[in-house]
C-alpha cells in the first residue's frame, strides 16, 4: 500500500537515525529495492522519468530543431503534426521534445548545485553549533520571502540565458534542502557513535564525510527529487514570464510564445502538450519519492 | 510571557525580516554583473545621463555609503521612478496592490474553506477508496504548473461555455452594484486557479495531523465515554489538528504570491503580478525591484498577523 502523505522530513525522522553504514548499506539498499519493486505507482513513475530522460537525450534523432517558419500556421493536431503547429508554423511536437532536454538540464543542474550547497551548509551547521544559529536564521528568512519575484528581478538584471536560470533557481532552492537535511543531521550529531568517532580522530572533515553525510543520505535522495521538481516549476515560471533562454526551447517558452501571440486559449494544443509534459515530470518525481520513502521504511516493509 | 511582549517580539522579527529582504536586494543589485544605474533608470539612457544618475544616487560612493543612502530612500517610501510611465514606482504599485490582495485573500479563503473539510473527510475514511481519491487529487494538485490550470479554466469556462469573462478585473462600462458584480465574476477563474494549486498541501496536512490527533489518548477516552464519533472528530480532534494547518498558511504565503504573479499574467488581472510581467517585457527594473520589496513586506506582515492569531488560539505559544 502506498501512503501518499508527502512529508519527507517526518517520514525520515520516524526511522532509527543510526543508519547502517558501509557494508550494511548494500543490504539495506537491496531490501529497499525489493520493497520498491512491488509498488506499481513507484515503478510507473520511474518508467515515465526514464522515458523523459531518453527523449531528452535522443531529441536530435526524434525531431529536427524547430527553428524555421512554416506556412502551416496554428494547425490543430493532425497526422502530419501530431501536436499541431504554433503561430509561426513550427511543429509543437518538436518544441516539446527539445523542451524536454532543456527542462531536464535545468532541473538536474540547479538541483545538483542546490543539494550540494544545501547539504554542506546543513552538516556544517549541525557539527559546528556556533554556525548553526546564523545558518538557521538565514534559511528561515529566505523561506519566508516570496522568492519568485526576487528570481524575476535577478534574471532580468543579468539577462536571460540557460546559465542564469540554473543559477537563480539553485540560489533559491538550497534553503529548503538545508532545512530538510539539517533536522536529520542534528539528531545524528548527538548520537553516541559520533562521540566515539570524536575520540578516534580530531578531524571534523573525516567525521562529517564518513559518519554524518552517510547517515543523512536518505534525506538527500528525497530532497533531490523534491528540489528537482520544484526547479522545473520555477524554471517554467521564469520562462513563462519571458525570462527563459531565447535561443533554446523549453516547456515554459512554448507557453510564453503562445501567450505573446495571443493564441494561448484559442489554440488549445499550444498549452495542453507542454502542460502535460510538466505535469508528468513533476508528478512522477513526487510519486517516486513517496514510493522510495515507503520502501525504505522498515515499518512498512515488515507488514 | 504576557501577550503584549509576545506581539512586540513578533513585530521585531518582522522588521528584521524586511531589513533582510532589503539588504539582499541591495547586495544583489550592486554585486551581480549588470549596471547598477539600470535599477533606477532606462537601459536606453545616454552616457552623460548615466553619469549624472550615478552621482545623483550616490552610486560613485563607497558601498557602505550607498547602502545607507539606499536604506534612507526606502524608509521615505522612495522606490525610484518607473521609466516607462515616468511616475514614482510606489504610485504604480500601490494602485495594483488592492487587486493582488483581493485575489490572494479570496484564494486563501477558498483553499481553507474547501481544503480543511476535504482533509477531515479523508482522515475519517482513512485507507478507504474516498481517502485514496482525495490523496491522489492532493498530490496531483501540487504538481500542476499554475498557468496550465489557468488556461484550462479559461478555455472551458471563458471561451467554450462563455459563463465567465476571460480577462481583466472588471467591466469598464459597469457602475454601482453592477460594478461589484463584474468584479466578482472576473475574480472567479483566477481565484479558483490559485486555489487549486494550493489545495493539495492543505488537504494532505489536515489529513495527516488529524489522523495523528485521532490516535491520541483523549480520543480513546472520549470513545470510552461513549461520545458519538462525529462529535469526537469535529469537536475534539479537529480543534487540535487545526493548529498546524494554521501555521501552514504562513509557510505557504510566499508560494501563494508566486502563484498570483503567474495567474495574474494568464488572466491579464491588473495586480502586481501582471505589473511584473509587463515590467519584464519593458525591462523596467525599478518596478521589478519595488514589486519584490512590496510583496515581501506584504507577506511578512500577513505572516506576523497569522502568528499573532495563532498565539491567541494556542495558549501554549504565550507561555513558552
Amino acid at each position: 500500500m502506498t501512503s501518499l502523505e508527502f512529508d519527507p522530513a517526518a517520514t525520515v525522522g520516524m526511522t532509527t537515525p543510526a543508519e547502517p553504514v558501509a557494508t550494511e548499506n548494500e543490504r539495506a539498499g537491496l531490501a529497499t529495492w525489493r520493497a520498491f519493486r512491488t509498488e506499481p505507482l513507484g515503478l510507473i513513475s520511474l518508467g515515465i522519468l526514464a522515458l523523459l530522460v531518453v527523449v531528452a537525450i535522443a531529441a536530435p534523432l526524434l525531431a529536427p530543431y524547430p527553428a524555421s517558419y512554416g506556412t502551416d500556421v496554428l494547425k490543430p493536431p493532425s497526422l502530419d503534426y501530431l501536436f499541431g503547429t504554433d503561430s509561426l508554423g513550427r511543429d509543437v511536437l518538436g518544441e516539446v521534445i527539445w523542451g524536454t532536454q532543456q527542462s531536464l538540464l535545468v532541473a538536474v543542474s540547479a538541483s545538483v548545485i542546490a543539494i550540494a550547497f544545501g547539504t554542506l551548509v546543513a552538516v556544517l551547521g549541525a557539527y559546528f553549533r556556533k554556525l548553526d544559529g546564523f545558518i538557521s536564521v538565514i534559511v528561515d528568512l529566505t523561506l519566508s520571502l516570496p522568492v519568485l519575484p526576487l528570481m524575476i528581478l535577478i534574471a532580468a538584471l543579468i539577462g536571460p540565458s540557460t546559465g542564469t536560470i540554473i543559477g537563480v533557481v539553485a540560489a533559491f532552492s538550497w534553503p529548503e534542502v538545508t532545512r530538510l537535511v539539517r533536522s536529520q543531521a542534528l539528531t545524528v550529531v548527538n548520537l553516541p557513535y559520533v562521540d566515539a568517532a570524536r575520540l578516534m580522530t580530531t578531524s571534523p572533515l573525516w567525521i562529517i564525510s564518513k559518519h554524518i553525510v552517510p547517515a543523512v543520505t536518505p534525506v538527500i535522495v528525497v530532497s533531490v527529487v523534491v528540489t528537482a521538481s520544484r526547479a522545473v516549476l520555477s524554471a517554467a515560471g521564469l520562462a513563462f514570464l519571458g525570462l527563459g533562454d531565447p535561443t533554446t526551447w523549453s516547456w515554459g517558452r512554448i507557453l510564453y510564445e503562445a501567450q505573446q501571440s495571443g493564441a494561448m486559449s484559442s489554440a488549445w494544443w499550444l498549452t495542453l502538450f507542454p502542460s502535460i509534459a510538466i505535469l508528468l515530470l513533476v508528478l512522477s518525481a513526487t510519486l517516486l519519492s513517496i514510493a522510495y520513502n515507503d520502501a525504505r521504511n522498515p515499518r512498512n516493509r515488515a507488514r | 510571557m504576557p501577550r503584549s511582549s509576545f506581539i512586540l517580539r513578533r513585530l521585531g522579527r518582522s522588521v528584521f525580516t524586511i531589513w533582510f529582504a532589503v539588504t539582499v536586494t541591495f547586495l544583489l543589485l550592486r554585486l551581480l554583473p549588470g549596471d547598477p544605474a539600470l535599477a533606477v533608470a532606462s537601459p536606453n539612457m545616454t552616457d552623460e545621463a548615466r553619469a549624472a544618475l550615478l552621482t545623483q544616487y550616490g552610486l560613485d560612493k563607497p558601498l557602505i555609503v550607498q547602502y545607507g543612502l539606499y536604506l534612507a530612500q526606502l524608509i521615505q517610501g522612495n522606490f525610484g521612478v518607473s521609466f516607462t510611465q515616468s511616475v514614482p514606482v510606489m504610485d504604480v504599485l500601490l494602485q495594483r496592490l488592492p487587486w493582488t490582495l483581493l485575489l490572494t485573500v479570496t484564494a486563501l479563503v477558498l483553499t481553507t474553506a474547501i481544503g480543511i473539510p476535504l482533509g477531515v473527510l479523508a482522515a475519517s475514511k482513512k485507507g478507504r477508496f474516498l481517502d485514496k481519491i482525495v490523496q491522489v487529487i492532493g498530490v496531483t494538485g501540487q504538481s500542476i504548473f499554475v498557468p496550465s490550470i489557468g488556461v484550462l479554466l479559461l478555455f472551458v469556462f471563458g471561451l467554450t461555455l462563455r459563463w465567465l469573462p476571460i480577462g481583466g478585473a472588471y467591466d469598464t462600462d459597469a457602475y454601482g452594484l453592477d460594478w461589484y458584480g463584474s468584479v466578482a465574476s472576473h475574480l472567479v477563474l483566477p481565484a479558483v486557479s490559485l486555489m487549486l494549486i494550493q489545495l493539495g498541501s492543505y488537504v494532505l496536512t489536515m489529513r495527516s495531523t488529524l489522523i495523528e490527533a485521532l490516535g491520541e489518548d483523549y480520543v480513546t477516552l472520549a470513545k470510552a465515554n461513549g461520545l458519538p464519533y462525529r462529535r469526537i472528530l469535529w469537536k475534539h480532534a479537529l480543534r487540535n489538528a487545526l493548529l498546524p494547518t494554521t501555521t501552514l498558511i504562513g509557510l505557504q504565503l510566499g508560494f501563494l504570491v508566486g502563484g498570483a504573479v503567474l495567474t495574474e499574467t494568464v488572466f491579464a488581472y491588473p495586480g502586481i503580478g501582471r505589473g511584473i510581467y509587463e515590467a519584464v517585457t519593458q525591462l523596467d527594473f525599478p518596478v521589478l525591484q519595488g514589486a519584490f520589496l512590496l510583496l515581501a513586506i506584504t507577506v511578512v506582515v500577513a505572516n506576523m498577523l497569522t502568528d499573532i492569531v495563532y498565539g491567541f488560539l494556542d495558549p501554549r505559544v504565550k507561555t513558552s
